[in-house]
């Protein structure tokens, strides 16, 4: 699809939809051929639902030493870096937690299986509904050693990296593409946004809201990025039920339940779609003490509370009056 | 004799050459393992080296400049998954 200069492929992977922007249109084939190499690569290395997976076989190594490739080293120290400088709040190692609540497959069967998130859920999850199974592991149990190429988990401990793991990929593919196929380049893998290359004029728009899939016309705020990453973390829409009790995949290391937070949905811009996506998740675990963290970190974030209102931080743009 | 030490120098300077040969062949061998040793570290960290720019500095990294305000259709959205 060609809209204006810039032409568009969408596509879906890992339970969503990614979306390729070019400012080339000739180059639309190329970058979609490197998307899917990167995206495949990245899947068989840390899916948390695949046999063959390198994830699964760490987390079934149990607490042995194991090879991993240069790919997953990597996403393993994106995951820790994330830990590192959010203090612990975004932890790559709550799958166990995730499991207990029901998330241990792919979560199209999970929504398939249950009722779309209802009227009201965020509300019910912001007020602190879901259980908590106790204390994560943490991310200090896990063991790289980046340039022995080998990884540990020691007690207990199982990996999930999927936060971290998608953006990282939106880094990644949107990179690769901009270097090898030149112009600019979108990459959209679930609302997980990174941009790289000279943009279009007045930039890349992007509607931030709720749901990566809404239409333009849901309550958001359509905003500029030329460079870097804008990312989207909410509670409401990889949500459902566990025993009665609504829950959703934002997990609190704290408590190993879903995070009892202020807010329904953060969106974050920074350097790189991993670090937008990383103060995104890290913005609803850390609740009221979020924006004073951002504006400190200067990252311009828009938080929206359960009732609609929202607030800004670091030259994030103000909404245009409404009328 | 005279003939006694011209074979005595004569066999002290073959010997001093074979030393100065040994460590010559010694420094040359070392230089090409230390060679191979930065080589394969150079070649193992560059092909770790998959990571986007940005995702391993210190810090959560600031855009270049904030978003702005944006009229029109939207590129993309952002948003949960």
């Amino acid at each position: 699809v060609t809209l204006g200069s810039v032409a568009q492929d969408s596509f879906g992977v890992w339970s969503t939809t990614a979306v390729l922007l070019v400012t080339d249109p000739a180059a639309l084939g190329e970058a979609r051929a490197i998307a899917d190499q990167e995206l495949a690569a990245v899947d068989l290395a840390a899916s948390r639902f695949r046999e063959d997976s390198e994830l699964t076989a760490l987390n079934q190594a149990g607490g042995a030493s194991r090879p991993v490739s240069a790919l997953f080293a990597d996403l393993i120290a994106t995951g820790l870096r994330a830990a590192r400088l959010t203090d612990g709040a975004v932890d790559p190692t709550c799958a166990a937690a995730l499991a207990s609540l029901g998330y241990d497959r792919d979560f199209e069967q999970i929504r398939a299986g249950t009722a779309a998130p209802e009227a009201g859920l965020a509300a019910g999850l912001a007020a602190g509904a879901g259980p908590g199974a106790g204390p994560v592991p943490g991310w200090r149990k896990v063991e790289l050693d980046a340039s022995a190429r080998r990884a540990r988990l020691l007690d207990g401990a199982q990996l999930d990296l999927g936060a971290t793991a998608k953006a990282w990929a939106a880094d990644r593919c949107a990179e690769l593409i901009a270097g090898r196929v030149g112009g600019g380049v979108l990459v959209s893998l679930g609302g997980d946004i990174a941009v790289a290359g000279p943009p279009p004029d007045g930039g890349w728009r992007v509607r931030v809201t709720d749901d990566h899939a809404a239409g333009p016309d849901v309550p958001g705020q359509t905003v500029a990025i030329a460079q870097g990453g804008l990312a989207t973390s909410s509670i409401t829409v990889r949500a459902w039920r566990s025993g009665g009790q609504p829950v959703h995949h934002i997990i609190d290391p704290a408590t190993g339940g879903p995070a009892r937070t202020c807010w329904r949905t953060v969106s974050v811009a920074a350097g790189t779609c991993v670090d937008a996506n990383t103060a995104s998740t890290a913005a609803i675990i850390r609740g009221e003490a979020a924006p004073g963290w951002l504006a400190g970190a200067g990252l311009p974030a828009r938080l929206v509370r359960p009732d609609g209102t929202a607030v800004t931080t670091a030259g994030w743009p103000a909404e245009p009056a409404a009328g | 004799m005279p003939g006694d030490d011209q074979q005595s120098a004569a066999a002290r300077r073959d010997a001093g050459v074979r030393r100065v040969s040994r460590m010559t062949w010694r420094a040359g061998a070392a230089g090409v393992i230390c060679s191979a040793i930065i080589a394969v570290a150079f070649g193992h960290h560059a092909e770790a080296g998959t990571a986007p720019p940005g995702s391993g500095s210190g810090t959560i990294t600031v855009p270049n400049q904030p978003p702005t305000s944006a009229p029109g259709a939207p590129d993309a959205t952002s948003g949960a998954s």
